[in-house]
């Protein structure tokens, strides 16, 4: 049976609960049984195509090689089997699904599987099930977007088989790893699935609500396979009947689902009865409006008003950025994610192209550390087709690429990347001929821009056009050919319309106010996606004005939240303690970080920066740590301390750089990194602030660092000292390795480890030089190897 | 989950801080008042029989391995095995607070230590009241002891805590979201026996039994 044909059906019906048919034993594996046992499973797929299932999903749900590792179970002989006996069971009339449940693993942020480890997982899977004849592949009880977008990648890119998705939610609409029924929705249909829907974790009843939301998101064919209600703790019994579960179906129908099925607790009696209630009844649904919208793995975006881009992540004119992108100092731009996020930015700009910087490798990797620290959808900025799929690939949910232009080679290198990721795009209205000066003609490349992406399948609300920013000073016109542009899209075509506004006053004074008022004038000609840095004075306040009196913010209620007590002292500035005679030490000592970095500027204008570190803050922070080991002090003012030298070390950093004399005054350098398998980095975090502190170049690697890297990067910054942390017994063993290959590969750099399972014992039965008990100890093993 | 319900003795003590001044209690309010906003907490029990036999106990057929958690379970014929989670906002909160601001956290860590604690004792409380016997261990996570935390994957299955409340396991035996506990609690006609002897040589901030614990120094 062909699942195409199917769907031209009013209703589809697929299978219950396998697990529950298939009464297990404790500890037994059902994946072993399609091998062992296939009358057993296949005596289930029998029972549901008689009771009415029109699809079926074989026995594979936990078949991939990640869960099956170390069980003696063969991934792809089980899916085969699994396959072939369910073909057997039901015939040919009946539908075959390739059943994928998650790998049991998270993927980042949340956790540290890799996407290429999980789409490699899911492609032995995919390839196994085609090759044993599957009709259709399904995925489901999914919880963690990125990981349901490998395994529907792994499926769309290695076979042709059509596929449905099925995720879970909780109550409050979201999946275990936050992720909204907007987001799977938009997500999902972006990469191709044929039906997606809900499935698991609830009964009918919770799950109608979010069947309902999920519909106003997507065209796509709707599914629902609900549990049979709720389980109880003690006998893990459902308390649904067939019966009161197939009545609950009809207002399914009502709200426009279309393939019914059942999870836990449900058995072919719950199909039969699910059959004969939706017997001569009619979907209901009317398709959605489109919705333009964009959304990261844990929040969505709706661009129904003038959304803001932080455009401060591209180090395009920022020295600083540069030269964080080039040490691969990730926090940097981190921290700079997370001032944007506080600051009112929506959607946040991710350039790193800078001479000396692999794009393709870097990109990826930045995408992840600010994805660490913000839920914002992101706009991936790269003019390297190779780097923006290398990010489109690993990012959860539908980002933005910024940018396409009007020249065919762009066209054909960015469009099928839109379409193939499911993304939303920037076109650039310019062409072979460069930037047009009029309105009439950057208007008509950015139509055919749109066309162009129309005619491969993305959808026109996907399409975004940038009519470009030039600075005023260059000619009298431009700003408002610019802004006629941008008003013809915005009104004939309908589209979203993005500007780098800053680029207008390039050249000019008092470059703030130009920004501001090309911004406002922008705005009411339709402007929608302002790129901007929304810590730069008034801009936010005029988005948030502009909002407000153009009747986007209702009663106001955004406005007022973001300036409601205005004028009152910020809430995060800490009183500080006599503050006429407070010194730098002083402010160091008691934590003060506005302080620390305001002191920090005054000094620097009489004295020089390594004057200022080495009589000033390392004093402080000597002293703190002295209080600190006499149990005067204890680990939150320790902590709070380095953190304003760590301000202050800010200003000291940005200085210098400004003085175009980076690195100066650094000493020794030291690899930091929590070490293989172990993901708790917290401790390895503080002692990398303290050694930062006292002016050591810290290379951190992170966490769960394999053995080899943390050696290559030793030897390859040429460093004296190697810091490993580990939290578990289950990864002191990694540690070990470490070590040992540090021993072998580089024998004359020393070790110091730390982390709740050591003792000093223990660290030197592996082979550390030293363990340090706390960050303190970390910074006085350093000084003795480098002083 | 409320601020004003969590144990401060117990975060300070996770801080290894007496006390602490103005400023930073200040910052500990806001830290409360943060984490409590970002915690969902999820929780799912199974109560399960106990079998003792030759090899060790099995709970719920599956064979717990080690002397101590079969010492832990003696006398008992049922035991709950639980698994509680923050949820992986919690993390991600924290994940944060380690870029900007370290100081936050520290405490916000110390925070979900103490909220974490105080989902798994109101759960323990409504277990009791569900099924309420004589006797109650206290409760015993694989780590403890000789009780290997490589079982960590086998319990998250037996309570189909991966399904159930999003609790996962590493390749490492460590629990994502981080922020999340499994443990076993016996239930007995009989006297039980005192189970605070056992020490796993973790983080003693992480333990249930810290508060009369004779080996902590």
């Amino acid at each position: 049976m062909d699942f195409n044909a199917l769907l031209k059906q009013e209703f589809v019906f697929l299978d219950g609960g396998m697990g529950t048919m298939l009464r297990l034993a404790p500890g037994e594996l059902p994946e072993r049984l399609n091998l062992t046992e296939p009358e057993r499973v296949a005596a289930v797929h029998r029972a549901y195509a008689e009771a009415g299932s029109q699809i079926v999903y074989a026995n594979t749900f936990g078949a991939n090689p990640l869960k099956l590792a170390n069980t003696g179970v063969d991934a792809a002989e089980s899916i085969a089997a699994a396959i072939r006996l369910a073909r057997e069971a039901v015939g040919e009339h009946v539908c075959v699904a390739l059943d994928i449940g998650p790998t049991g693993q998270l993927l980042p942020p949340a956790g540290s599987m890799t996407f290429d480890a999980a789409y490699d997982a899911f492609r032995t899977v995919c390839l196994a099930g085609a090759a044993a004849g599957a009709d259709l592949i399904v995925i489901e009880t999914m919880s963690d977007l990125l990981e349901t977008k490998a395994a529907l990648l792994a499926a769309k890119e290695n076979t042709s088989l059509p596929v449905m998705v099925t995720m879970s939610f909780m109550e409050n609409g979201r999946t275990f790893t936050g992720c909204p029924v907007s987001a799977a929705a938009m997500t999902l249909e972006g990469l191709g699935a044929s039906a997606i829907g809900i499935n698991c974790s609830l009964g009918p009843n919770e799950i109608l609500p979010m069947i309902r939301e999920m519909a106003k998101w997507t065209s796509l064919p709707l599914i629902a396979k609900p549990n049979a209600g709720l389980p109880d703790p003690v006998t893990g019994a459902y308390d649904m009947t067939p019966e009161a579960f197939g009545e609950y179906m009809l207002p399914f129908a009502e709200s426009g689902v279309q393939i019914f099925g059942g999870c836990c607790g449900t058995t072919p009696e719950f199909i039969r009865s699910v059959c004969s209630h939706l017997k001569n009844q009619k979907r209901g649904r009317d398709l959605p409006k489109k919705i333009h919208a964009i959304c990261s793995g844990t929040r969505t975006v709706m661009l129904d008003m003038p959304r803001v881009i932080g455009e401060r992540i591209n180090p395009t004119g920022k020295k600083r950025m540069k030269q964080a992108l080039l040490e691969r100092d990730f926090d940097y731009l981190r921290n700079e994610a997370i001032s944007q996020t506080e600051a009112g930015a929506d959607i946040l700009d991710v350039n790193v192209g800078t001479p000396g910087i692999d794009e393709t490798a870097v990109l990826p990797k930045a995408v992840e550390a600010i994805l660490e620290v913000t839920d914002l959808p992101l706009q991936l900025d790269s003019s390297s087709p190779a780097a923006l799929e290398a990010a489109l690939r690993i990012y959860p949910g539908k980002p933005i690429v910024n940018s396409v232009n009007g020249k065919e080679e762009s066209l054909q290198a960015v469009l099928p990347l839109v379409k193939h990721y499911g993304a939303a795009i920037v076109g650039l209205t310019l062409d072979e001929n460069g930037i047009p000066t009029s309105s009439e003609e950057r208007f008509q490349i950015g139509k055919k821009i749109l066309e162009r992406a129309v005619a491969l399948g993305i959808p026109k609300e996907d399409v975004f056009l940038d009519c470009l920013t030039l600075t005023a000073s260059t000619g009298s016109n431009g700003p408002v050919e610019t802004l006629t542009a941008v008003q013809r899209v915005h009104e004939e075509l309908g589209l979203q319309t993005v500007l780098g506004v800053s680029n207008i006053s390039f050249g000019l004074p008092n470059r703030p106010m130009i920004n501001r008022n090309f911004l406002c004038m922008a705005l009411t000609k339709g402007l929608t996606l302002p790129i901007m840095n929304p810590m730069a004075e008034g801009m936010m306040d005029a988005v948030r004005a502009y909002r407000m009196l153009a009747g986007f913010d209702e009663n106001c209620a955004d406005f007022i939240a973001a300036y409601q007590g205005d004028g009152q002292p910020a809430a995060n500035a800490a009183p500080a303690p006599a503050n006429e005679k407070l010194t730098l030490q002083g402010a160091v000592m008691h934590g003060l970080r506005q302080d620390a970095a305001r002191l920090t500027e005054e000094a620097l204008t009489t004295q020089d920066a390594l004057d200022v570190v080495n009589n000033m803050l390392i004093p402080a922070l000597d002293a703190v740590g002295e209080d600190y080991e006499k149990g005067k002090v204890f680990l939150p003012q320790l902590i709070q301390a380095a953190t304003a030298a760590q301000s202050a070390f800010g200003v000291i950093k940005q200085h210098i750089t400004a003085q175009e004399n980076g690195g100066s005054g650094k000493k020794g350098g030291i690899v930091l990194a929590t070490v293989k398998g172990d993901v708790h980095d917290i401790g390895k975090n503080i002692v990398r602030l303290l050694l930062d502190n006292y002016g050591y170049q810290v290379l951190d690697l992170g966490k769960d660092v394999a053995p080899q890297t943390i050696v290559d990067a030793a030897i390859e910054h040429q460093v004296r000292l190697v810091g490993l942390s580990a939290l578990m017994t289950t990864t002191v063993g990694a540690m070990e390795e470490t070590i040992r290959l540090l021993h072998e590969q580089y024998p004359s750099c020393k070790t110091v480890v730390g982390g709740a399972v050591l003792t000093a014992d223990y660290a030197e039965s592996i082979g550390a030089d030293c363990y340090a008990k706390d960050a303190k100890a970390t910074v006085d093993f350093a000084k003795q190897v480098y002083d | 989950m409320q601020p004003s319900e969590l144990d401060r003795q117990e975060i300070l003590m996770y801080l290894r801080t007496p006390e602490l001044d103005a400023q930073l209690s200040e910052t500990l309010e806001q830290c409360m008042e943060e984490l409590c906003r970002a915690a969902n907490p999820r929780t799912i029990y199974r109560l399960l029989p106990v079998e003792h036999k030759a090899e060790g106990v099995y709970l719920g057929g599956l064979l717990l391995q080690g002397k101590d958690i079969a010492a832990h379970l003696t006398g008992c014929t049922e035991a709950v095995l639980m698994a509680v989670t923050l949820s992986a906002p919690v993390d991600a909160l924290i994940r944060r607070a380690e870029v900007s601001d370290m100081t936050k956290a520290v405490m916000l860590d110390a925070v979900a230590g103490a909220a974490v604690e105080k989902v798994c004792n109101d759960l323990e409380e409504e277990i009791k009241q569900k099924y309420p016997y004589p006797y109650y261990t206290a409760r015993f996570s694989a780590g403890y002891g000789d009780f290997p935390i490589a079982q960590q994957q086998s319990l998250l299955q037996l309570a189909d805590a991966t399904r159930k409340i999003g609790l996962t396991v590493t390749p490492n035996q460590m629990l994502l979201p981080m922020k999340s506990v499994t443990a076993v609690m016996g239930l007995s006609h009989q006297p039980v026996k005192d189970a605070r002897r056992f020490c796993c040589g973790n983080s003693c901030g992480e333990c249930p039994y810290h508060d009369d614990c004779s080996m902590r120094s």
